[in-house]
């Protein structure tokens, strides 16, 4: 794709919406929006333009069955994903044995201590929203195990071809060190390295990139910046 | 549905899609009473046959439910975000193979498009009034072949058929329609 030649993206952004731009150059297109930001704002924009030309179709009632496909289709690709309550479950079922465990302390056991520790290791790393969305991932760190968990909770979902990946930014002129590829549901746990720990320690902030599947092939982000987050030591 | 004041229709619309993106399924059942049949009517348009274009509008609930956390609020384009998923999907099942089994029985059937088509400017806010005067700027073939695209998904050639002009003729309308479009829009 000739990025520089705004005039011939701009284009193929506008056919593509019209509908004209038809095979093969459709999927080439998809392909080069799915790569570029740029690409998808002319998309966005040209479907900001033209839409005003579909809303004064005559409206047609759906079938009731169609809203019925819909929660089926909805349960369906819930229950395919670990979900968030699912993903809680296990936390409360911890803070239960935990209390229990706190209970059997009182007879006497070393156990019990090794169960808090394990507990008190996991410290919040961030929480990470948009400015008026709900929460998308809580971090987490294992502090004795030096992992990272990452929890999605708004069914976030990438472009296709597409990850989010997470960023620890260490301030000054210190440049972005990636944390890993964060989940579209459920959760991800990873150790993290001598680098990535020592770099999220230093690090005020954390962000979350969007980059091509699999995250940045150039090790630094090279998508936009969707989020960013204080990291909890500062809280 | 159009709405009588865009503003706050668009702002409803808005915090329905904040709800669904933390997972409130009666938000999006919300959603679909306000819109679904707006969408229905347009991917309707496009599909020709309305069995498929209800199942495709199932596809298109579904996807909100997982791309609501991605709509950036506070831009006042929520109509416009919700209705471009429902033309994108019909779009891309007129174009796979599958909708290809229907199409060439049914362009020739399909009305062109009447006074409905041309838009209605009042519930696509702002940014609409300026489409609305720039699209008079185009010649009428022009605005016919966009119009044609736009609101019955018909290919080049689809349009080529129905308007009798060559196929080259009929891109050239729609190439220099969208150019002037962006000129006109962009000063």
């Amino acid at each position: 794709m000739k990025h520089d030649q705004p005039e011939l993206i701009d284009a193929l952004a506008a056919e593509y919406v019209l509908g004209t731009l038809q095979g093969a150059a459709r999927r080439r297109f998809e392909r080069w929006r799915a790569e570029s930001w740029h690409i998808d704002r002319r998309v966005e924009t040209w479907d900001g333009r033209l839409i005003a030309l579909a809303m004064g179709l005559t409206p047609l009632a759906p079938a009731p069955a169609v809203w019925q496909g819909i929660e089926e289709k909805i349960r369906l690709l819930e229950a395919s994903r670990p979900a968030v309550e699912r993903i809680r479950r296990p936390r409360v079922a911890l803070r239960a044995l935990a209390a229990a465990l706190v209970l059997c302390a009182i007879v006497g056991g070393g156990f019990v201590a090794w169960r808090m520790t394990e507990s008190l290791s996991l410290q919040p790393v961030a929480t990470i929203k948009g400015a008026q969305g709900p929460v998308v991932w809580s971090i987490e760190l294992d502090v004795r195990h030096q992992r990272l968990r990452a929890v999605a909770l708004a069914g976030a979902v990438a472009r296709p071809g597409h990850s989010f990946e997470l960023w620890a930014l260490p301030g000054g002129n210190a440049a972005p060190v990636s944390l890993g590829i964060l989940p579209d549901a459920g959760q991800l746990e990873r150790t993290l390295s001598q680098r990535q720990w020592s770099a999220l320690a230093q690090a005020g902030k954390v962000a979350v990139s969007l980059e091509p599947l699999g995250g940045s092939p150039t090790g630094a982000p090279t998508g936009p910046v969707l989020y960013v987050a204080e990291h909890k030591k500062n809280a | 549905m159009p709405h009588s004041d865009p503003q706050n229709a668009d702002a409803e619309l808005e915090r329905l899609i904040g709800a669904c993106a933390a997972h409130d399924r009666q938000a999006l059942r919300s959603l679909y009473d306000l819109i679904a049949a707006q969408m229905l009517g347009c991917m309707v348009r496009i599909l020709k046959r309305r069995a498929l274009a209800e199942e495709a509008l199932q596809d298109v609930f579904v996807s909100i439910w997982q791309r609501a956390a991605q709509f950036e609020s506070g831009r006042g384009r929520a109509r416009g975000w919700l209705m471009s998923i429902a033309r994108h999907r019909a779009i891309d099942v007129l174009r796979s193979e599958r909708a290809d089994l229907y199409r060439e029985a049914d362009v020739n059937q399909v009305p062109e498009p009447a006074a409905e088509a041309a838009g209605d400017w009042a519930s696509a806010g702002r940014s609409a009034a300026a489409l609305a005067r720039c699209f008079q700027e185009l010649t009428g073939e022009q605005r016919r072949g966009i119009e044609l695209a736009f609101i019955n998904g018909y290919s080049h050639a689809d349009i080529a058929r129905v308007t009798g002009e060559p196929l080259g003729t009929i891109k050239s309308w729609i190439r220099r329609g969208l150019a002037s479009l962006r000129r006109c829009l962009e000063t």
